[in-house]
């Protein structure tokens, strides 16, 4: 491996491994609401959105859609053997297959509530994959306000699963 | 009214980040939630790390999910902390000792002690699309012959094919996944002392996977994580997010 980055405290060398700390939210986001302790009865913010973000993205729903996109997505690998540089966009266009018509919209609104209408680091994994993404603290912890949908004045209960 | 207005309480709550030692505790100098100040409350040998919030405290945002987790990354930086999850309120200081410090003052205690000088690491894989389409074509007899009957014939002409491809597609891309994971996991899970293994978010991503790693062995940890990645170059792009508070490994028993 690398040699030169053997003496010092090794912070990773290779460049093929994308790196944040918790700064980063979009990363922490489903430990910070899903992992830790608990008292049941005592959580009680309301996570309109945010709830459905988590629970939600989880569930890879497969539909007619999605075979559909697949199937055009693998039509196309001849077009782009030449040319590469296509990828992004179909990249794109699986993404939205993947995550199905259901869910899109609500996540789409939980997203932008959370992380503005810049969601860099998504952006970043479609338009560069395989290649170093690692990112300052100072790039990701630019803070915008929250307002939509996660201000509600109602408060719901998330139990642990009795 | 001026009576019931002195009867009225005090108008905020304790928001709870997360459990630490009492012996040496002091509290982040930076903000939590509401840029209000962070405090040690503490119990026995335990303490609870809060700061006031609302009575009325129901916002979930980007603001305060950051703040909660900037409060015990600082946390984390002096010492071992067992982290809540986020909003977990409770209506004042003396119900932080009757309900969280006191009855489960034992079990929190023990969980400090396992977690001391271990941090938690995530890593997850996502599939470079098109490496991964290109594969499943090259490998499956039945895409590649799908994949070349429907090419060049208009689209409407071959509707059920393409959702018959697309399904095969979907299925090997499955199968791939279920074995990409356990392939990089092992890889890393003697390095650690316990692991988690999540499920994938969407259908690009081949591994979510949370390890509790000791402090001195990160190094060691990272290095082969960086091996991982650089073997999988231009297929999976490897995220690494740490280190962090152990949220995966702490949970409280039911009770009290």
């Amino acid at each position: 491996m690398a040699t030169a980055m053997q003496q010092q405290p090794y912070r990773g060398g290779s460049g093929y491994v994308a790196r944040s700390s918790s700064s980063g939210l979009y990363d922490v986001l489903e430990l910070i609401l899903d992992k830790g302790l608990v008292i049941d009865v005592f959580v009680r913010v309301s996570l309109i959105g945010i709830e459905i973000l988590t629970i939600d993205a989880r569930i890879v729903i497969a539909s007619v859609d999605t075979y559909l996109r697949f199937a055009e997505a693998v039509n196309r690998l001849d077009l782009m053997s030449t040319e590469t540089q296509g990828l992004p966009e179909l990249m794109d266009g699986i993404t939205e297959g993947g995550a199905s018509k259901k869910t899109q919209g609500v996540l789409q609104g939980a997203k932008e509530a959370l992380f503005g209408d810049e969601d860099e680091e998504e952006d970043e994994k479609e338009k560069e994959p395989a290649t170093t993404q690692r990112r300052s603290s100072s790039t990701t912890t630019k803070r915008r306000r929250a307002t939509s949908g996660s201000s509600s004045g109602s408060s719901r209960r998330r139990s642990k699963g009795s | 009214m001026t009576g019931a207005m002195t009867e009225l309480k005090t108008e905020t709550a304790k928001y709870v980040y997360g459990v630490i030692r009492a012996e040496g505790a002091s509290p982040p100098k930076g903000a939590g939630i509401g840029d209000g100040p962070v405090g040690v409350v503490a119990h026995g040998s335990v303490a609870a790390l809060t700061s006031d919030v609302p009575v009325d405290f129901t916002e979930a945002g980007r603001e305060q999910l950051l703040a909660h987790s900037r409060v015990l990354e600082e946390a984390m930086q002096g010492s071992v902390v067992l982290p809540m999850r986020f909003g977990v309120v409770l209506p004042d200081e003396r119900m932080v000792h009757e309900r969280l410090l006191a009855p489960y003052g034992e079990e929190l205690e023990a969980q400090l002690q396992a977690m001391d000088g271990k941090v938690e690491v995530t890593i997850k894989g996502i599939y470079n699309e098109e490496a991964v389409l290109r594969e499943v074509v090259a490998e499956n007899r039945e895409i590649a012959g799908l994949k070349k009957a429907i090419e060049g014939k208009p689209e409407a002409a071959t509707y059920y094919e393409r959702i018959r491809l697309g399904e095969l597609v979907e299925a090997a891309l499955g199968e791939r996944r279920a074995a990409a994971a356990p392939q990089i996991i092992d890889r890393l899970a003697p390095l650690a002392v316990d692991v988690r293994v999540g499920e994938p978010v969407h259908e690009r991503m081949a591994v979510n996977a949370s390890f509790l790693v000791e402090r001195t062995r990160l190094d060691e940890f990272d290095r082969v994580v960086d091996q991982i990645g650089a073997e999988q170059a231009g297929r999976i792009q490897l995220k690494y997010t740490g280190p962090l508070p152990p949220h995966s490994f702490v949970e409280l028993g039911v009770g009290v």
